[in-house]
């Protein structure tokens, strides 16, 4: 073998005079890379809003969302179907649990990484939609290639905030008031229903506590959705339009009730209310054994399910149920500045109308969308906790009243200032009255 | 490496000729050396640029906008000293934050401490041994921020924990702790103590180093071991002790890992453990108010550096230098 001679070496040395020396070239080299490297990621960062021409070139396309196991497996056998139908696009999933979950996806979007596709819930819908994070859809929806014709109209409308289709409805579900039936028929105590007055259950609770020494119900006035729902009742609303749609007098009198509820001893201790205010489905109190019922969504039956071995039932919250809507459990939505936002649109569409990608996706983001393919996957559902949360839902589904809007920019304050001051009065730190002043105010900065 | 690839230009070969001539003279060598000094640097260089540097200074742009993450910062709005004036003058959430935090520091730092230089004096003898007792001492403060310690925290100090399960065989029934208003904050600062063996061993090393001819004269002059602490160990540990007094308040202010996962991310119960940095996190992360986060970013770290630089003009009256020089 001949050594390699190097190409330069018989070459008149006069011509190249000009060849950078070596090290200066190293030099030269190592700061251009020092100054472009930056510029690089800035420019990575922007992003490319071109959509891809070729709708065969391969194309990976990045899904984001919150849930646990169950979910990660039914939602990435779905989208291998997709895939399986449209060998080009694969799928970079990212999933975690719902703790933490906006924060991490606030960073990624910071970051100029955000996820083609991700999924949302309506305490969120509006903050991204007024910053213009999400796509809006409305397009795709009038050139049918986002098919909304077999949902119902007022969940799609869930969707739409200041005139624009933010997010789609991944599924729908509602309020639902969970109870633990095995230690009510161990005490032969009568089961709660739908359409009870909130006296009558708090009553009813209070004799549960009496005779099972559980505490009949966690105290939901640090819930939002409870009191929302509460006052819907009342005819008022959390939101009009851009204002609080109740006065520190409804606050008073929600916490009046759920204070007379803990004197009766109808719920658990403060200490104890607070580990269930918590968002996380393990830590329920109906499934902790803490309280015997918990105030959740329809849709968590199953996952509910799984953290206890007692039977479990599930109704609408006390009251009037037409306060309770057909609301978007949670909605897909697509990153503004996807480059591939029509093939994530194009996802969206499958998740939501294949009937083999809704049968494998089952109940698990709430009942489907699409009306025909609910029929069908309510028929083959075996499992007992989601036909459980069916039956509840299309029960409701006759007597659900209107949609409200969706909660507004501020919303997420709003509902880590109601959890603040409903402890407040708990732990009777503060009288219900000034507790309900300091959350009305809080609000008033939050939304402003 | 393509440092370690490039040519020598001294070398003997085909480009030789051309990599004399660059030698053109010494102060041209002199520059061309400087220029690689920095290349040589730059791994560090770009790191604190890239890393500290220009974030910091992007964060004070940013504190005086309306940034709130999602949108891309170069569409924030200029908002002057709005955040700074609603931090000061709005917002009664940001000086609870505050009061919870220098409750915090001002007393589990010098807890901290005086568990640490206890322990330092106990652990300061020649047994056989004590290096086991010393890395079993240690050992918690490895665990330092982390996340699996505070929820065994969790879990230790709620109403049904360990610990109340210990308190019920002396027939005391305890407190729900970490999920009690009053007890939630105090249950960090006993974490936070229990993790005491950074200073430890630097109170340890220090120990150390007093000579024991001063031990000897003292107690030939008949002073007590009392006396002996006072009077020769504290004097000439001074400068130990100030320097884990500034390191200890300064980590105390910033303690934010146990208080995140003890209040699941809320700084509850009733914002009881609702540390400074936690206030800023929910309010950059979840509020989505980043420019206002990053005001109060930097208001942290001027009210820290105001701190430091007391405790360094303090330090003179009390912190002994044995270096022969009179401070």
């Amino acid at each position: 073998m001949h050594p390699a001679t190097p190409p330069t070496t018989d070459t008149p040395v006069g011509r190249h005079h000009r060849t950078p020396r070596p090290r200066r070239r190293l030099l030269r080299g190592l700061l251009a890379a020092t100054v472009a490297a930056p510029l690089m990621f800035g420019a990575a960062a922007c992003g490319d809003d071109g959509s891809a021409a070729d709708p065969n070139a391969p194309v990976k396309l990045s899904i984001f969302w919150w849930g646990g196991d169950a979910r990660a497996k039914l939602t990435e056998d779905a989208l291998a179907l997709y895939t399986k139908k449209h060998p080009n696009v694969t799928f970079e999933t990212t999933w975690q649990a719902n703790q933490g979950y906006f924060d991490k996806l606030a960073t990624l979007t910071a970051g100029g990484n955000p996820p083609d596709l991700f999924q949302i819930d309506d305490n969120y819908l509006a903050e991204y939609a007024a910053r213009s994070t999400t796509l809006d859809l409305t397009s795709y929806q009038e050139s049918g290639k986002l098919d909304t014709s077999k949902f119902p109209e007022s969940l799609w409308q869930y969707g739409v905030v200041d005139g624009k289709l933010a997010g789609l409805a991944a599924g729908e579900n509602t309020q639902g008031l969970v109870y633990n039936k095995t230690l009510l028929t161990k005490h032969n105590l009568p089961e709660p229903t739908t359409g009870m007055s909130w006296e009558a259950h708090i009553a009813w609770a209070e004799e549960v506590s009496r005779k099972t020494g559980v505490p009949g119900t966690q105290d939901p006035s640090a819930d939002y959705k409870a009191f929302w729902v509460w006052l819907r009742q009342q005819g008022k609303d959390l939101y009009e339009g851009r204002e609080l749609g109740f006065t520190a007098e409804d606050v008073t009198r929600w916490f009046d009730l759920w204070k007379g509820a803990r004197d009766r001893r109808a719920t658990p201790t403060a200490d104890v209310i607070h580990e269930g205010n918590s968002s996380d489905v393990t830590k329920q109190l109906v499934v902790t054994g803490k309280s015997a019922t918990s105030w959740v969504w329809a849709n968590q039956m199953p996952d509910l399910k799984k953290n206890t071995k007692d039977e479990l039932g599930v109704v609408a919250y006390p009251g009037d149920p037409s306060a309770q809507w057909a609301r978007a459990s949670m909605y897909w939505s697509v990153f503004k500045g996807s480059r591939n936002r029509d093939i994530a649109v194009d996802v969206i569409n499958f998740l939501n109308n294949d009937q083999e990608a809704v049968k494998l996706l089952g109940t698990d983001r709430g009942l489907p969308s699409n009306l025909d393919l609910r029929r069908v996957v309510s028929d083959d559902t075996t499992d007992p906790a989601m036909k459980q949360s069916i039956a509840v839902e299309a029960e409701l589904t006759q007597k659900f009243g209107e949609s409200p809007q969706v909660p507004i920019k501020g919303h997420s304050k709003v509902k880590s200032e109601l959890i603040k001051a409903a402890e407040n009065a708990q732990y009777g730190r503060a009288t219900t009255a000034a507790a309900a002043a300091q959350f009305v105010e809080a609000c008033k900065s939050a939304i402003a | 490496m393509a440092l370690t690839t490039a040519p020598d230009p001294t070398r003997r070969g085909p480009g030789s000729n051309r990599a004399h001539a660059s030698r053109r003279g010494p102060g041209h060598l002199r520059h061309s050396e400087g220029l690689a000094g920095y290349v040589f640097l730059s791994p560090w260089l770009i790191g604190l640029m890239g890393v500290t540097a220009i974030p910091m200074l992007l964060s004070l742009y940013l504190s005086f906008t309306n940034y709130d993450i999602l949108t891309p910062f170069s569409e924030a709005r200029w908002v002057g000293l709005a955040n700074y004036e609603r931090m000061f003058t709005a917002d009664p959430s940001y000086w609870h934050a505050v009061r919870v935090t220098l409750t915090f520091a001002l007393i589990a730092v010098p807890l901290k401490l005086v568990a640490a230089l206890g322990v330092a004096l106990l652990l300061n003898r020649a047994w056989r041994g004590i290096g086991l007792f010393r890395g079993l001492f240690y050992l918690p403060s490895l665990l330092g921020g982390s996340v699996a310690l505070a929820i065994v925290w969790v879990n230790m100090f709620n109403r049904d924990g360990a610990f109340n399960s210990l308190l019920s065989l002396v027939g005391i029934q305890g407190e729900p702790w970490v999920n009690d208003p009053d007890w939630a904050l105090e249950t960090l600062m006993v974490l936070a103590v229990w993790q005491f063996g950074a200073p430890m061993v630097i109170f340890l090393a220090g120990l150390k180093q007093v000579p024991t001819e001063l031990y000897e004269a003292a107690s030939v002059d008949g002073a007590g071991r009392f006396r002996q602490f006072r009077n020769v160990t504290l004097p000439m540990l001074s400068p130990v002790i100030f320097f884990n007094l500034v390191l200890e308040t300064i980590n105390g202010f910033q303690g934010f890992t146990a208080a995140f996962v003890l209040s699941n991310g809320t700084g509850g119960p009733v914002d009881s453990t609702l540390m400074y940095t936690l206030n800023l996190y929910i309010t950059g992360f979840t509020d989505l108010e980043m420019g206002y986060a990053s005001a109060m970013a930097w208001v942290f770290l001027l009210a820290i550096a105001v701190l430091t630089a007391i405790f360094f003009s303090t330090g003179r009256f009390w912190v002994h230098y044995s270096d022969g020089e009179d401070r």
